[in-house]
């Protein structure tokens, strides 16, 4: 009786897998691009910006009339920000048949899965990724609209150097490939005669840094130097307020979001964070935080670039009429594009050729774009 | 700096000694190692948010010190009733499989639990409210926290508590009864079903404390805390022998102490690396634990 029963089930299981593969089978008429970001775990709001961004791009091409006289087809896919999601996902999305990529947010899924992307003549822009190695290897078809780890670490060295004028600094980041980038970079820049206290590495996911917190607190730094994402650098900041360390903190664009804050508490008052400059004083930004904001409630870091991406990807697909990743990739590489964030225009390597990264602070509880790098006044509350 | 570390080990040492009792009282009765446990201290976690709205909801005032006393007794009592459940729907219909079935059990309930909090309440941090916000002490240049303090002392009542209830109570007696001999327990009168379930109830409310502490400690959590949170703890079960009480406790401290040492003094990038190096040394050299050979009960 039991095996009977075990047969029905895998009868009907069976059955059910059929269905999924005759469905794949249909959608001929369409063009297919991803979004892929992670949906899950720790950065999913980061995702959830990005894959939003990417709808709105893909609803407005739509309303007009979709590309070559076909509608886009997006998939929002989720990469768990682990770099073996990355590719299977990469995969996964190659055999639907995807035109185009935009994604992924870490640097470590945007590298190992642009070799996919690469090897199968795909066009991936990643809206997040400042690691130089996205664009170093010279792959034809991969771009990024975002600025890169070495620009955002020579203007955070010369930022803490020439104007927060520190002496001693203590560098920790997340052992990945963006943390660790970012934070070698800001290294490489500083001057010789400011004394690095430590450099070391945190665990990404862990929630307990008062031993590290405790050694460089150890060292008297005047800054703390944070390569990372936001959850691991909202602790890092609350808990070396708690642990009385009062230093400067300073991180790069992974942790400029307003979840940073609301993990950091008040202790996150004055800390400085290198991002781009904001979307609100760019005047070619307006209708696109309209059209987001009466959708979602609130712009994400990476929204702009991610809508910037897809409709770089949709207007070169539409000017050279084929979705030939090659073609299509050297359109974008000779083209300007007006884009919401102003003219890109891309170097050989795929990067756009000015990415300006300006300082950042908390002030209020609120990220304020500092104006000719002049820190503001303010006094940095531990407890 | 040696006083701070010794501080901030013994912080999460407390919480590590928390979550390893409720494996460790568990696999005293049942033999079995409850992987999904993890999940109930993260489940205590959200308990706390949730306690928390609910106390702001209705209004019903009194201090932070009030507060958060009601958040814990509230991720308690409601964690217990989960690890009921559990036991009840997962492993007692699979108490005659052998060992393996409801080990695989355990490892199904941790991921369904854990993509139930995903898909109930989003995969994003929450973040927990600062009650307990203050100056603290500082002694010698090392700083304690009003959380850490509140931490020490709600582990070490809850540990005090627990040993009181093992081995001076009737019902701390049905306990040791029933894992030292199941079926003799039974002949002696004992309802083995109702001790399991409260052994059950009290690992899971003791999880579900130490979900609420640690959420106030850090402030943030999300749906895969629990995973980490887990072997960890079951590394300090097994650190001090696993079936063995004072053993879970010792082993939480020692592991939350190694761990604070290594960072503090080699590096932390090898933070975790510390902690299951000495699960695997234990579970090669001396798989008893620290306290595994010298007491003879097992709860």
């Amino acid at each position: 009786m039991k095996i009977q029963r075990i047969r029905r089930t895998m009868s009907a299981l069976a059955c059910s897998l059929a269905l999924f593969i005759g469905c794949s089978g249909g959608n001929k008429g369409t063009i297919k691009i991803a979004a892929i970001a992670p949906l899950t775990g720790e950065s999913a709001k980061m995702g959830e910006d990005i894959s939003r961004a990417v709808q709105l791009a893909v609803d407005q091409w739509n309303e007009k009339g979709g590309v070559l006289g076909k509608k886009i087809e997006l998939y929002a896919e989720d990469d768990r920000a682990d770099p073996k999601d990355a590719v299977s996902v990469a995969s996964k999305v190659i055999s639907q048949g995807v035109v185009g990529v935009i994604g992924h947010y870490n640097s470590s899924c945007t590298i190992p899965a642009s070799n996919l992307y690469n090897e199968a003549g795909i066009i991936m822009i990643t809206p997040a990724s400042t690691n130089p190695m996205v664009t170093d290897r010279g792959y034809p078809g991969v771009f990024r609209t975002c600025g890169r780890d070495d620009q955002q670490g020579k203007v955070e060295a010369d930022f803490a150097a020439k104007v927060l004028k520190v002496k001693r600094v203590v560098i920790l980041h997340d052992k990945t490939t963006y943390g660790q980038g970012l934070a070698d970079e800001f290294k490489k820049n500083l001057p010789s005669d400011v004394e690095i206290g430590l450099y070391e590495g945190i665990t990404r996911g862990d929630k307990d840094f008062s031993a590290i917190l405790t050694r460089a607190k150890s060292v008297a730094p005047d800054l703390l130097m944070f390569g990372g994402l936001y959850g691991e650098g909202g602790l890092l900041t609350k808990q070396m307020r708690d642990l009385g360390l009062e230093c400067k903190f300073l991180s790069g664009d992974g942790v400029y979001d307003p979840e940073y804050i609301r993990i950091a508490g008040a202790g996150a008052e004055g800390a400085y964070i290198s991002y781009a400059p904001s979307a609100e004083s760019i005047p070619s930004a307006m209708a696109f935080l309209k059209a987001y904001k009466a959708r979602w409630p609130e712009v994400g870091p990476y929204s702009l670039f991610a809508y910037d991406a897809a409709n770089i990807l949709l207007s070169a697909i539409s000017e050279v009429k084929t979705t030939d990743g090659l073609k299509v990739g050297a359109y974008i590489h000779h083209n300007r594009f007006g884009v919401a964030s102003g003219t890109i225009e891309y170097d050989e390597k795929g990067d756009p050729l000015n990415s300006p990264y300006v300082m950042w602070q908390v002030s209020g509880g609120k990220l304020e774009q500092l104006d000719g790098l002049t820190p503001k006044a303010v006094s940095v509350e531990t407890h | 700096m040696f006083l701070q570390q010794l501080i901030n080990g013994l912080t999460i040492g407390c919480v590590y000694a928390l979550i390893a009792l409720g494996y460790t009282m568990v696999y005293g009765i049942l033999e079995l190692i409850n992987f999904a446990h993890g999940e109930v201290y993260m489940l205590g976690a959200y308990l706390g948010v949730i306690g928390f709205g609910l106390w702001q909801a209705l209004a019903w005032g009194g201090g932070p010190t009030v507060t958060i006393i009601f958040l814990i007794l509230f991720a308690a009592v409601l964690a217990a009733l989960w690890g009921i459940s559990i036991e009840r729907f997962a492993y007692r219909p699979l108490r005659k499989a052998g060992r393996l079935s409801p080990l695989i059990s355990a490892l199904g309930i941790s991921i369904v639990l854990q993509n139930f909090v995903m898909l109930s309440k989003g995969a994003r941090e929450e973040v927990f409210p600062d009650l307990l916000a203050g100056k603290g002490i500082d002694i010698a240049g090392a700083h304690i926290s009003p959380v850490q303090m509140m931490i020490f002392l709600t582990s070490i009542l809850m540990m005090a508590g627990l040993t009181i209830l093992v081995k001076k109570t009737r019902i701390g007696t049905a306990m040791r009864a029933t894992a030292q001999d199941r079926v003799m327990a039974q002949l002696c009168g004992i309802d083995v079903n109702q001790v399991i379930a409260l052994t059950f109830a009290i690992g899971s409310g003791l999880a579900g404390v130490a979900g609420v502490l640690v959420a106030s400690h850090y402030q943030m959590i999300n749906f895969y805390i629990g995973y980490q949170a887990g072997l960890k703890a079951f590394t300090a079960a097994v650190l001090g022998g696993i079936g063995n009480i004072p053993g879970a406790m010792l082993g939480g401290l020692i592991l939350g102490l190694i761990e604070a040492f290594g960072a503090g003094y080699i590096s932390s990038e090898y933070k975790d690396v510390y902690a299951f190096v000495i699960l695997i040394v234990f579970l090669v050299f001396r798989p008893g634990g620290i306290l595994g050979e010298r007491v003879v009960e097992k709860v």
